[in-house]
């Protein structure tokens, strides 16, 4: 019998068959293992996304949740109050507010390729893709410059789950509680000093003539810097994952970097690391000849979306020329990701950057450690040999 | 389901058929529509699903919200009376023949 367990590190690893199966032969899956529904059809995921009185994030978006978050952040908020919320954030990333950033992107790529110049192998993920993200995150928050690898490595903790207990394990929770007290501290801080930066923008907002409640700063400050470090650096890491393992397309991209906007939407496309997100139902649903009853939970695969057949052809198929308009690498309708243009822009700078001085690698594992994730994928060590 | 007509800048046509509760601009991406970009992802936040619609409809639909209004400030092609963001648009029963053009450049 088949079976579909997100905690199992099988799926870590390699999740794309699962995703076929799952869409070909159970587009409406009960997992035991995760306890929720699970949707993998491009098209039943975008119906999912844009009806958020049915399919509510109120009750969590993360497959595993944190405690205390939910209602707290943008992404476990459901509109009216959600709207008023990100309306409030949105405009730190909007692609104008996100332009100042390509010359510091540039310059912090940069610093890590002269740390690694001269090697025969490196760590992209420690040496560059961690490096870079945390070091623009900081910029853009204004953060002080102070614990930052401890930061990136709590980021990166809180995300994870333990594949055997199938939940949180305490050093995860201890992380998220950890990034809870760091982002609390900011928060005192800027009430303290006021700056011309969003934490400050957040705690000064009024949403309905009232101000966020202390929490809520808390959470969305939280959120914003696990999302920025853990799925930006993620995302960087599958991007040369993709390159290493399709030499074609690198040489491409070396050859003509205006090439490398259309490469950066195929691998959102084809493996981000963002894989699967979930929804609480607000009202019963029948969908594919199954009852799905309000109450539950309900599992939206972009990864299998994004791989599916009826939307993509040849889905299996990393074509950077593909051009996969609608794709759901950022999740789509009201909790589309709040960073799409900063993700972009600093994705298409740092690989400007590191294909002009690392033109040739390749990948030196066969096996890749997987992040032990239910919501994200990405190796946690990506060792590169450079030609 | 709606059957929506998308008129390109070129004044190319193209009818797609879109289910309810999707939104415009999803309608059109799904359907390689060439003029509307969504990259953003329907969330309101890029303005580059920027479309004019059909006078004959525009009284029908809801008014833009307030997030809608400030982005259709940042449009590449000039805002007009009847300029909406597609992501914004859902789709019903009622919006059945509705026409929309497509501006010059969405970035």
């Amino acid at each position: 019998m088949f079976r579909f367990d997100p905690y199992s590190p099988a799926v870590d690893a390699d999740p794309f068959p699962f995703y076929r199966t799952l869409r070909d032969e159970h587009p409406c899956f009960w997992s035991e293992e995760a306890n929720m529904w699970v949707l993998s059809r491009y098209d039943d995921i975008v119906t999912a996304l844009n009806d958020w009185e049915t399919y509510s994030s109120a009750s969590g978006n993360l497959m595993d949740e944190m405690p205390n978050r939910a209602g707290n952040t943008l992404g476990t908020t459901d509109p009216p109050r959600h709207d008023r919320l990100r309306g409030i954030v949105q405009f730190a990333f909007t692609r104008k507010a996100v332009e100042g950033l390509v010359d510091p992107v540039r310059a912090s790529a940069n610093r890590a390729l002269d740390a690694v110049s001269g090697e025969r192998s490196f760590d992209f993920v420690a040496d560059f893709s961690s490096k870079v993200t945390v070091d623009v995150l900081f910029g853009l928050f204004n953060l002080p410059r102070e614990n930052e690898r401890m930061i990136r490595d709590k980021a990166v903790l809180m995300v994870q789950s333990d594949p055997r207990t199938r939940q949180k394990g305490p050093e995860h929770l201890a992380a998220f509680q950890w990034m809870s007290d760091y982002a609390r501290q900011l928060v005192e801080l800027r009430k303290r000093e006021p700056g011309d930066d969003l934490i400050t923008a957040l705690i000064q907002a009024e949403v309905n003539g009232e101000k966020l409640a202390d929490r809520e700063v808390q959470m969305t400050i939280t959120t914003l810097i696990m999302a920025g470090i853990e799925s930006l650096s993620g995302f960087l890491t599958m991007f040369a994952l993709n390159l290493a393992d399709h030499a074609d397309a690198r040489r491409r991209l070396a050859a003509d970097p205006a090439l490398i906007p259309d490469a950066i939407e195929e691998s959102l496309r084809f493996n981000t690391s963002a894989q699967r997100f979930r929804r609480c139902l607000r009202r019963d649903v029948t969908l594919h000849g199954q009852t799905l009853r309000e109450g539950d939970f309900v599992c939206l695969a972009y990864g299998a979306g994004n791989r599916d057949e009826r939307r993509f052809a040849n889905a299996d198929v990393y074509d950077i020329g593909r051009k996969p308009k609608g794709h759901l690498g950022f999740g789509g309708g009201v909790h589309a990701c709040l960073g799409t243009a900063f993700a972009r822009l600093a994705s298409r700078v740092a690989f400007e950057e590191f294909l002009t001085r690392v033109p040739e690698f390749r990948r030196v594992q066969e096996q890749l450690p997987w992040m032990p994730s239910t919501t994200f994928r990405s190796p946690i060590r990506l060792d590169l040999a450079v030609a | 389901m709606a059957k929506v007509t998308f008129i390109e800048h070129d004044g190319a046509e193209l009818v797609v058929d879109i289910p309810t509760g999707w939104t415009v601009m999803q309608g059109a991406v799904q359907n390689g529509v060439a003029g509307i970009e969504g990259e953003c992802g329907g969330s309101c936040a890029c303005a580059t699903c920027h479309c004019y619609v059909d006078e004959a409809f525009l009284d029908g639909l809801p008014a833009p919200g307030e997030t809608e209004d400030e982005m259709l400030g940042c449009t590449a092609s000039e805002r007009r009376a009847n300029s909406r963001l597609s992501c914004q648009i859902r789709v019903t029963d009622a919006l059945d023949g509705l026409v929309v053009r497509l501006p010059e450049a969405q970035s």
